[in-house]
Order: C-alpha cells, then structure tokens, then sequence
C-alpha cells in the first residue's frame, strides 16, 4: 500500500503538552506533556569501576538507552523513583534538546502512535520565529531515523488560521493570538502567508500564569507541600481560572460572597500520599489577568496583551489591517479561560474607537472615518486548533504534492527543509 | 438512521504473497478467532466494504459494564490486526501445546505480516520452528538490523534467558524452508528462526508468544530506529559494540557508516603508544580474538566508561 493513501501523521510539539495523532481525525489521539523522563543513574555508578566487571557496564548502557519514557508516564516515574530525571526538550517553542526530542518523537510513533514511520507521511509544526537551521535538524531525524517517506513542517500561527477554515468559509487572512505554555506570539497572516515583520511576541505564557498562581498562594500561607505546589498551582489554573471584566468589581464580589466565589482544593502529597486541602480565592481571576495587566506580576514587562495585538496590527501593511481586526483568533491551551476572547475583544475595541474618534476630532468632523471591526473568533477547539488545522491540511489530496519526501532529501540534503515548499523560492 | 451504539471497523490486510493461502479474503481460522475474542459484541458482515477485507459491525451497548473488562475488551478491539492475522499462528500453536500437528497441513505454512511479506512455520508434534526473512527498504537499516540480530542472538545464552526460546540468525534460508520460491526467500538483513517448543505455549503463555511472534518485525524497526538515533547522536560511541559488528561487514562503509579502523589506530596510538600497546597485547590474548579487531579492543578498553557499549535484551520473549 502507498504511503499517500494512508493518513498522515500529524504532531504538534508545544513547550507544554504534545498533541499527536492522524489526519482526518477531529481530535488528536493523545495530548501529553512533552517531556521525557531519562535513566541516567546507571551511567554515573558504571563509571567508579574499572574493567572487571565488563557485562555490568555492558548492560547499564543498553538499560539508559531504552529506559527512558514520556508523557504522563514519564512524570509517574519520576514521582516514584529517584532514578529518572525529567528533560523538557522544548522549551519557549524552541526545541532545546535534540536528543531528547527525538527519543520523544520515537516513543510517540512506536509505543503511543503505534505506526511504522515508513508508512506515513508526517506533518510536523513549528513556531513561526524557528531558525532555518531547527528545520533541517528536524528534517535529518524524520528522513534519516524514521525513514518518513514524506515531511511537511509547517508555521503553527498558519495551521490555527487553518482550524477556523472548515467552520466558516475560508478565511486565510488574520492574527493568531498563540498563547501556549512557554511562548505567546501574534502572528500576523495574509493570504496564508505570515507577515515575518510584524510577529510580535511576550514574555508571558501560560507557565508564568502558574507561576503567579503559585506565588499568591504561597503568599497567603496556604498549606501547599513545596514538591507538589508547581503542579497544584497548574491543576488550579486548569479547572478554576477565568477571566473577569473588572479586577475592582471581582474583588468586591469575592469579598461580598465569599462562599460563592472560594473553591477549595483537594491534593495528596507526593511524598507521604497524605491528603492536604487548600483555599482557591482571587487567584481565579487573577491568574489570567496577568496578560492584560502584566504589571501585577512582573516589572520589566508591562505591556497588557491587547495593546501588543494593537501595535501588531498597526505595524502590518495598510490595506491588510481592516481585515487582520477582523479576524482574530485564539489558540493554545493558555487562551481557554472563560471568556477570554470577551476580554480580549472589548479591551481592543476600545483601543481602536478611541484611534478613531482621535483621528475624527483632528480632521474637524468633516469626513467620519468608516468603524473598524473587531472582532476575536474563539471555537470549542482552541486547546488544539493547531493539531486539528494541521490535520484539515494533511488530509486534502494536495498535501502530499507539498511535501517534501525523501526522494528529494536523498538528492538535495537537508537544506529542502529551509524552504516551505508552498512557496517555492521565496527565500 | 444514525446510531451511537453501532460502529463499523473495516479492516484492509496487507496484499498477501504468492505463497499465502487466504480462505475468502482472510487468513485461515480467522473468523473464529474473531468470534472466540469478542463473542456477541461484534457481527461480521459479509461481503465486506469496498476495499477491504473485513467488516465487524461493533454493538457498542453490549460492551461489559464492568470497567476493567471493558478496557480489556477494547485494547482486544484496537488489536484486531493482530486477532485476525494472527489467527494461523494461534492454531498451529495450540495444536503444539496439546503436541499434535493440525490435520490438512503442508509442510510448512507461510502468513503474511507486511504487505508483500510472509514468514513460515514448519509445524512439527515435538516443536515448532517460525522464520522470518527480514527485508528492510534502507541500506542503513539492513545494516543495523543484521547486527542487532546477531546480537540478538547472542543474548538468548545468556543465563537468566535459558528458558526463552532457542534463537538462531542466519544469512542464508535454513534447511527446513526448502522448496519455498526464491522470490519469497529474498531477504536483505538474514533469518531469523525461533524454535517453539511446548512450554512456550502452554495456558497464558500462548496470548504473548503470539502477540510476540506477529509483532516481530516491529520489535526488530523500533530498535533499528533507536540505535540511528543514539549512533548518530553520540557517533559510535554509544552503540560501539554494534557497531563493531557493522564494521566487520564488508559492505558497511559503502552503506553510510564511514568510521575506518585505520583512522582510530592512529589517533589512538598517537596518544599513548606504549600503554595502548601493553592493551592490546592484554585484551587479545585474554580474549582470543582475532588480529582484525585488535583496534576494537584497543577503543574497548581506552573508551570512557560512561560510553559503554549495549546488550540487546531479549525481554519480549516468553520463557
């Protein structure tokens, strides 16, 4: 059987979670962390002993090469045994640890995907601020480990734009508001071409709101074990946070009924399995603040997210900006607190009116500028739109004409991957 | 008409080789199989969908209440590729666990597992030997593979493995496959044969040895794909002792593996002559090996031991 007639493997590395399964489908497969969880110790006692005990060392280094796992897995391992020790091989989207990455993507396909890599064409996403350099690596494990017969790397602002494209109609134009774990990027697009010049990116992610979270939590006195209040705090974000219009009013609320407001969390101690509880108060509407007030968490950036969106929007070329603010859409899991994009899109509106009315006012009330439409698209899928745009993609039947495929790495190398084949010769 | 509780699994075999038997577009006892694993959930239809060559129609509602047998019950539903064109393996192999041969069978019985691709059995009362010709696309991965299957091999003497069965690789086709076509015998990476015997197959032990035996050649791709990964991570380092058998082989430096033996002699030596001299001496007489791999040795013993080289393990067979 053709590999072009069997579906295409889609992956999405994010610094947080990985989503991973096969076009065609509406949900990924798995989503796991993405992390691995390595065996290092028997490396370190091998190396006290001399030659005597050969088959020893012999053994160890097989054993640290095969032990190794992912996912969720790899973070029970590593609760429950000293031994592992957990690598994040990417981190602020950028992958840091091609070692790992690639044992990450070998367990993915092998043990959860369970497919032969030979089989399958794959598409794989990047962060649109990736260095060429990252893609070919990328290219030399997928054609000279797995063997892919056919690889598509592609820009993960532009599969997001691709998700809303079965919903509606097909709308190629917009900004992708990417607030993942470890990067937020807008990311501007025309046409599905990403505008390089006008990317815009924040130092605060979805690992900063738990951070925060954290930290007020630790403030308040809350009796939280110190090995387990990183994760506490993640479980807490996840299930209790939201986004509210105004911080003052919530406070009032929160204080009028606090037994409406304050939830309370239940976690056992990693250590002991002791059971603890804790308090959940204005941490549920702070913690999402952080992106429209940054002040309150950091002093070096201060910037709230809808005047970067702003600027963002400003900065790309006139006659694209009308339709950039007409479209803009969220993705990554950090962008699913309740009304989010309500937030998002009054915060921005006002912006704009108030540019508008400024320019109406200079100009003395003779021509009345035409309203410019906001308007910030969110779908139940927000968590992987990534994913599903990828897996829209890899399903229509030019697809595999768009990727590149090993026949061409065995001729050209590795440099193919540099360029997009979409758009060939453009750099 | 559209009806939660009923889902339709259809299913596409690999195209099955010349010397394959299939009974109406299955593997023989294949429709048994399926019947005895999911009993009254699942109705097949026939004639199949399109394309494929089966369709079960899945009764959702009848799955098992109890939650652990439903999640046993589903993972069986996932493997049904294993279900169905494992089935042959599973008759010969209960015909061996009561120490009978099937009746109406030839001597040897090719299955499919790949498209294209089949391996054999030769039932016999007393054993039963399977051979799986491995072909591998990639110049690289015959390579890699015929070493890890010699040290595959090699793994099965040691102690802790005595029970597992008896493994053995070779590079030409074994004797008991005579009279199979060329064409079905054209391997690239050797044969590998495991002789069954029956305490392999007795009770439970029977689900794995099967499970084992049809994702054989999955087992061989996943670390084929794990020693590239670590050799061309860590150079040779890392997978030294494998990769002192590609070295060995003629045709390994025509196939990407480009570390010459000459080059590390000198280097080596360069450094510490006197000293790595005494090694050699040491590690060749104590060792018995011959003068090809005195350089292997020299590196074996100067290597930082951090970069040991690895064993196979052969944990996927039963004992």
């Amino acid at each position: 059987m053709d590999p072009t007639s069997r579906p295409a493997v889609v992956i999405d590395n994010g610094t947080g979670y990985t989503k991973m399964g096969f076009a065609g489908n509406v949900e990924p497969c798995f989503i796991q962390p993405t992390v691995v969880a390595v065996n290092e110790s028997f490396l370190n006692q091998s190396r006290t002993s001399s030659k005597s005990n050969w088959s020893a060392q012999y053994s160890a280094g097989v054993m640290a090469d095969l032990d190794f796992f992912i996912g969720d897995e790899a973070l029970t391992k590593s609760r429950s045994s000293n031994a592992y020790n957990l690598t994040y091989p990417i981190r602020n989207g950028q992958v840091y640890n091609w070692d790992a990455m690639e044992r990450y993507w070998q367990q993915c396909i092998f043990n959860y995907l369970r497919c032969d890599p030979e089989d399958h064409y794959f598409l794989l996403t990047e962060s649109p601020l990736t260095a060429p350099e990252n893609r070919e690596y990328t290219g030399e494990i997928m054609f000279e480990t797995f063997n892919v017969p056919g690889l598509y790397i592609a820009v993960n602002s532009v599969l997001a734009l691709a998700a809303g494209y079965t919903t509606s109609k097909c709308e190629m134009t917009g900004v992708v508001v990417d607030v993942g774990d470890g990067a937020t990027h807008i990311v501007p697009v025309a046409d599905g071409y990403v505008i390089g010049s006008s990317i815009k990116s924040i130092p605060i992610a979805g690992k900063d709101v738990t951070l925060f979270i954290q930290q007020l939590m630790r403030e308040r006195g809350e009796k939280i074990p110190a090995e387990d209040s990183f994760e506490a705090a993640r479980k807490v974000k996840e299930m209790y946070c939201y986004t509210c219009s105004d911080v003052v009013k919530e406070f009032n609320k929160h204080d009028k009924e606090p037994g409406k407001y304050i939830k309370h969390w239940r976690g056992i101690r990693p250590k002991t399995g002791a059971p603890y509880s804790c308090d959940i108060g204005y941490e549920r509407f702070l913690g999402p603040e952080v992106f429209f007030s940054p002040e309150i968490y950091s002093s070096d950036f201060t910037t709230p997210l809808p005047v970067v969106i702003d600027k963002c929007i400003q900065s790309a070329p006139i006659d694209t900006r009308r339709a950039l603010y007409k479209n803009i859409v969220l993705s990554g899991g950090s962008t699913m607190f309740k009304d989010f994009h309500r937030r998002l899109q009054r915060d921005l509106k006002k912006i704009v009116d108030a540019r508008v009315l400024a320019s109406d006012t200079r100009v003395g009330g003779e021509v009345k500028a035409h309203p410019v439409e906001v308007n910030v698209v969110s779908h139940p899928i927000q968590r992987f739109a990534v994913w599903f745009g990828g897996s829209v993609l890899a399903s229509t039947p030019e697809f595999f004409a768009a990727c590149h495929t090993k026949a061409e790495y065995e001729e050209y190398g590795a440099s193919i991957c540099r360029t997009n084949p979409v758009f060939k010769g453009m750099y | 008409m559209k009806n939660p509780h009923i889902l339709l699994l259809s299913l596409s075999l690999p195209t099955p080789p010349l010397e394959t038997v299939f009974v109406g577009g299955l593997p023989f006892g294949a429709i048994e199989a399926i019947k005895a694993a999911y009993g009254g959930i699942v109705q097949i239809l026939d004639p199949p969908r399109d394309g494929f060559n089966l369709t079960l129609k899945l009764n959702l509602s009848k799955l098992p209440q109890d939650e652990d047998q439903r999640h046993t019950l589903l993972v069986k539903i996932a493997s049904v590729r294993e279900v169905v064109l494992g089935a042959p393996l599973r008759v010969i192999l209960k015909h061996l666990a009561s120490r009978t041969v099937a009746p109406d069978i030839d001597q040897f019985v090719a299955l499919v597992h790949r498209p294209n691709e089949s391996f054999f059995l030769v039932p016999q009362a007393e054993k039963v030997t399977v051979v799986f010709p491995m072909r591998f696309k990639d110049s690289i991965d015959t390579v890699l593979a015929t070493s890890f299957l010699q040290e595959f091999m090699e793994s099965r003497r040691t102690a802790g493995l005595s029970n597992a069965p008896p493994c053995l690789w070779s590079q030409t086709p074994p004797l008991e496959l005579k009279g199979v076509t060329d064409d079905a015998l054209s391997a690239n990476a050797g044969f590998v044969t495991f002789v069954i015997l029956p305490r392999h197959v007795e009770g439970r032990k029977l689900d794995r040895t099967v499970w084992n035996l049809s994702t054989f050649h999955a087992y061989v791709n996943y670390h084929v794909k794990e020693l590239k990964g670590a050799s061309r991570i860590c150079a040779f380092l890392t997978h030294w002792h494998m990769l002192r058998r590609v070295y060995a082989q003629p045709d390994a430096a025509a196939c990407g593996v480009t570390y010459s033996g000459s080059e590390l002699c000198q280097t080596r030596s360069g450094e510490d002559q006197e000293n790595t001299t005494n090694k050699i001496f040491q590690t060749s007489e104590s060792q018995g090996q011959s003068n090809q791999f005195k350089f292997i040795n020299v590196l074996a013993v100067d290597m930082p031991l951090s970069f040991v080289p690895p064993r196979i393990e052969v944990g996927g067979l039963p004992s």
